[in-house]
């Protein structure tokens, strides 16, 4: 990315530009193909346990890929990768302890619907 | 103003733009953010798997609620408004200021859409006895989704801003392209929380018998 | 554009052409006095306000915990009510905690982090006075509970229609600093919303609401300023302890802060607008509340003792003239606690019955924090020993520090033991451990610090006598107030409860500590009044007069606002040293040359914009009180937030050239030490 303000972009900034301009119509492409196969799968008679994993797989892919390509991760400087995945796999961690720590089985659920 | 800003835009020690990089901190900090709120909801769809009692007292299903095509239908709005994202801030880099308006104007439409669809999807499920004050699903769904809706809604009009900004002539060069590339991350971000919203709240309540909630849980669900 | 004309450099900005910003009003550059210290960018003057706000709520959170010492001081003491008690103990920890040690580390943060790292400002300058306003904001719409409660109290309210359907009456919050829920939040099914407390829960949730807000965004800020701002050659591993303190409490806060974000605001749906998130009959948990708010809270009390050990770690190698000792592992074990107290939140909750795995998971966590700690204190050990000491009244304190934090900690491992948690939990003895961390640790290493770099600050050398007059007070008095509590709370003395009956064995310990308050009140004030009466009268001093090892010490007392004449060269950790008695020098770089260096604008718009919190910060309990119309004022307070953002959008960064007076060249030696 040009570091400085130039009056006309160069060349190469340029077609880089247009590389990425692809990129990014491939990729919303893929994201609506996933995005249907998402809805598709869970009408499909397969075990719950496949299907629950291979949602989560598409949408940790369609994450990532924003992330990484709209969001611009792949281009710019690592750094910014590490901020942004410190903070999120921190929530991850922090909240599928929490998750495991409630269960069902050790509150009383009768009364509430 | 951009030539101005442009001059005295210190060389930073990671050559990272100063607001690039709040901005990503920001993000950081919002995982934990829309963390917190999603497994809020997540942990009570785990312990109160069979859904909630509407003002007739009858127990409803969150399923019986849920269209999957309203649903799909605005995850795509909001997935498409995400791609012209990244096409206008591709357009500013290049300076290409109309294409930038387009597109940009392409997101706003977008976004406002995706918020239609929210307020139809609140007052439906309203109407079909879902509220904040009669269940604990109803708390944690309204207050996670209408967070999420909030988000949305401070970027369409963070966006309707820059975009009117544009025509004053002052949105341009590295700094301008900053503006709109800063946005950018924040409304793309707003786009990936929807991502996991829709997998983790919604198709999974589609699985098995009662969702994924319930299926694990049969003695409750009776 | 527009403004370029102004940048015909100046020596001193009053001098400055009247100038516009992009939205046509004039900046308030060349503003002196109150205009200059209500709409500054400054780092060095908004860390001062920070620093004085934080010392008056150190005051009023101390008269708070004297009234809570003089109605324990015997048994079946009736000085103040159990209703005003509930609100002392709550207001003097939400106090203590966000509106004197946050502030008074952030007073630190703003000060020195640009002076350390070589640079002449904060990355967003504006978003800084953002920061201070919306604490102060923040912070009197909190202390506004208690006006409301003495307009209660003297019976102002009762002729009202709203205050005639009040069902509770206490304006000031009761809860305690974490306000457990389902005390804190609401009962009943179907949205009735029935309540535990009073309106004084609705001040607290929006207070801390607002101090939170003010606390991220500094942090954003400083982790900006810190990754991005560093001059030349001043590498991660070359900065000073204290700025890689700030980073990692920064980071901390910008993790933890949204888990009290969200919790907050789940609870403030309960209350308003009758959801049922911790509504237990409906199904809430309010267990929940308990996990979101130590998520937070655990983390929270590395944000609050961090700053404090960075101090301690620039005090203690200045007065042994000694580098410190495993500079490296000293700021890895920094970090790691960093990242350890993200995993420690459960150990406030054993007695919740989380279940063995758990309790033993957190327990075994909570004592592996126990092990960087101690490396810290081997490490400040082994900084002291073998050095040429002078124990000026900075060091007595970090001195204390070390002494008393370890005893802290020693407590805190007892604790990490879930049988004997379990005893200790809700006893004295717990006030005892938490208070030797945040007094004898924190507020002896702040008030290290505050001795530190006051000459640094005024130009004026503190009165060395009355300092270590006042620090012995306040370690005596502190012993003798906590000391006592170990004993009495093993001896099953409750917390939180405004009385006790005689005959528990409890009299004595407890007229001792009381007594041990009072010499510790006056031992702050001793300190306090000692350094405010430095600030306007003290004896002037040199620029290094305790020869510093760190870039600040290399500038003149007071600083001058553009920091730098020069951006310095760093060639080495520890430069200001290595530059005065070692062979590498402290390089500059011309960077402004004969155009002067670049200063930020001046800007009403982060005063604006905050002013927006007030209007919400007032709203939101009126209309939790009833009040007609309240709700209006909520909205005008986020009609103002918006437009004071929007304006400073618009008004544009700015800016100004101030001529410095140095010529080029590196900067002057240091003036000699006799050490």
């Amino acid at each position: 990315m040009s570091s400085s303000h130039e009056a006309a972009p160069s060349q190469a900034f340029l077609a880089e530009e247009v590389r990425r301009y692809h990129h990014f119509i491939v990729l919303a492409l893929w994201l609506a193909v996933v995005t249907g196969a998402e809805i598709v799968l869970i009408y499909l008679p397969l075990p719950t346990a496949v299907i629950f994993t291979v949602l989560t797989l598409m949408s940790a892919g369609k994450f990532f890929a924003v992330i990484l390509w709209f969001m611009h991760l792949i281009y710019d400087k690592r750094l910014l990768f590490w901020c942004f995945l410190a903070g999120l796999v921190l929530a991850f961690a922090t909240y599928a302890a929490v998750l495991a720590l409630f269960s069902a089985d050790r509150i009383d659920t009768r009364w509430f619907s | 103003m951009s030539d101005h800003a442009a001059a005295h835009e210190a060389p930073t020690s990671t050559g990272i733009d100063h607001k690039k990089l709040i901005m990503w901190l920001f993000l950081a900090s919002d995982c934990m953010f829309f963390g917190t709120l999603i497994s809020t909801h997540l942990l009570y769809r785990k312990l109160f798997p069979a859904g909630f009692t509407d003002a007739e007292g009858h127990q409803r299903f969150i399923q019986e609620l849920f269209s999957i095509e309203l649903t799909s239908f605005s995850t795509f709005i909001l997935l498409m408004s995400s791609f012209l994202m990244a096409l206008a801030v591709s357009a500013m880099h290049k300076g290409q200021l109309k294409s930038f308006r387009r597109n940009v104007l392409g997101v706003i439409v977008f976004g406002l859409i995706f918020l239609g669809c929210q307020v139809y999807e609140f007052t439906h499920f309203y109407h079909k006895g879902l509220t904040i004050q009669n269940s604990v699903l109803g708390s944690t769904f309204y207050v996670l989704t209408g967070t999420h809706g909030t988000h949305v809604a401070i970027g369409v009009l963070w966006l309707i801003l820059l975009y009117f900004y544009s025509f004053t002539g002052k949105l341009g060069g590295h700094m301008g392209a900053l503006d709109v590339e800063v946005a950018g991350l924040y409304w793309h971000f707003v786009d990936i929380v929807w991502i996991i919203i829709f997998t983790a709240v919604y198709l999974v309540e589609y699985l098995g018998p009662y969702g994924i909630w319930g299926s694990g849980l049969p003695a409750v669900l009776k | 554009m527009s403004h370029d004309s102004h940048h015909a450099p100046v020596a001193c900005k009053t001098e400055l052409a009247p100038e516009r910003s992009d939205l046509g009003l004039y900046r308030p550059d060349r503003a002196t006095g109150w205009t200059d210290w209500l709409t500054t960018v400054d780092h060095k003057k908004i860390g001062i306000m920070y620093g004085a706000f934080a010392m008056l709520y150190f005051l009023i959170g101390g008269v708070e915990a004297l009234a809570i010492r003089t109605q324990l001081a015997r048994p079946d003491n009736d000085f103040i009510t159990a209703r005003m008690y509930n609100q002392l103990f709550t207001m003097h920890g939400t106090t203590m905690i966000f509106l004197g040690v946050m502030p008074l580390s952030a007073a630190f943060f703003n000060f020195l982090v640009p002076l350390q790292v070589g640079a002449r400002d904060v990355a967003f300058p504006r978003l800084n006075a953002f920061s201070l306003w919306t604490f102060v904001f923040g912070a009197f719409v909190l202390n506004a509970s208690w006006l409301f409660e003495f307009g209660h109290l003297a019976g102002w309210f009762d002729s009202f229609a709203w205050h005639k359907a009040l069902v509770y009456t206490d304006f000031a919050p009761a809860n305690g600093w974490f306000s457990y829920a389902p005390l804190s939040g609401t009962f009943g099914a179907n949205g009735q919303a029935l309540r535990f407390t009073g309106v004084g829960t609705d001040f607290w949730i929006i207070g801390i609401q607002i101090l939170g807000i003010a606390s991220l965004a500094a942090s954003f800020n400083f982790i900006c300023t810190i990754i991005n701002m560093r001059a030349k050659g001043m590498t991660m591993m070359r900065l000073p302890v204290f700025t890689w303190m700030t980073l990692v409490t920064s980071v901390l806060i910008i993790l933890a802060f949204p888990a009290i974000t969200v919790a907050l605001i789940e609870l403030m749906f309960d209350r308003a607008f009758g959801a049922n998130f911790f509504n237990p009959s409906a199904g809430g948990q309010p267990v929940l509340w308990q996990h979101l708010f130590w998520i937070f809270g655990h983390p929270e009390v590395y944000i609050l003792v961090l700053p404090a050990m960075g101090i301690v770690s620039e005090v203690l190698p200045t007065f042994t003239g000694k580098s410190l000792f495993g500079y490296p592992i000293i700021v890895f074990s920094g970090a790691v606690i960093g990242f350890l107290g993200f995993a420690v939140w459960s150990h406030h909750m054993f007695t919740t019955g989380l279940g063995p795995v758990p309790t033993a998971a957190f327990s075994l966590l909570t004592m592996a924090i126990a092990v960087p700690t101690g490396v810290k204190i081997f490490n400040w050990l082994g900084t002291i020993w073998g050095g040429r000491i002078r124990f000026t009244p900075p060091m007595v304190l970090a001195l204390g520090f070390i002494w008393m934090f370890m005893c802290g900690g020693f407590s805190g491992v007892m604790h990490s033991s879930a049988p004997a948690d379990s005893q200790q939990q809700d006893s004295y003895f717990v006030i005892a451990h938490f208070h030797y961390v945040l007094l004898g640790g924190v507020l002896l290493g702040l008030m290290a610090g505050l001795y530190f770099w006051f000459p640094k600050i005024f130009g004026r050398m503190p009165n060395a006598p009355v300092a270590y007059l006042g620090s012995a007070l306040v370690i005596l008095g502190f012993n003798l107030a906590f000391g006592p509590m170990h004993y009495l709370g093993l001896a099953g003395q409750p917390r939180r409860t405004h009385t006790y009956h005689a005959g528990n064995g409890w009299e004595t310990w407890n007229l001792v500590a009381t007594i041990g308050a009072y010499v510790l009140g006056i031992g702050v004030v001793i300190v306090f009044g000692n350094l405010v009466w430095t600030a306007f009268r003290g004896k002037k001093c040199g620029n290094d007069p305790w020869d510093g090892r760190t870039l600040e010490w290399s500038l003149p007392s007071p600083v001058p606002e553009y920091n730098f004449a020069q951006a310095p060269v760093v060639a080495t950790r520890d430069a200001f040293f290595e530059h005065k008695h070692g062979a590498k020098r402290i390089g500059a770089e011309n960077d402004g040359g004969e155009a002067g260096v670049h200063m930020p604008s001046q800007s009403w718009m982060p005063m604006l914009a905050s002013a927006g919190f007030l209007f919400i910060g007032f709203g939101m309990p009126m209309m939790a009180m009833g009040i007609p119309h309240a709700g209006w004022l909520v909205i005008a307070g986020l009609g103002v937030l918006f437009l004071g953002v929007w304006l400073w959008a618009l008004e544009g960064p700015g800016g100004y050239m101030l001529k410095t007076p140095a010529p080029a060249g590196a900067p002057a030696p240091a003036e000699t030490v006799a050490r």
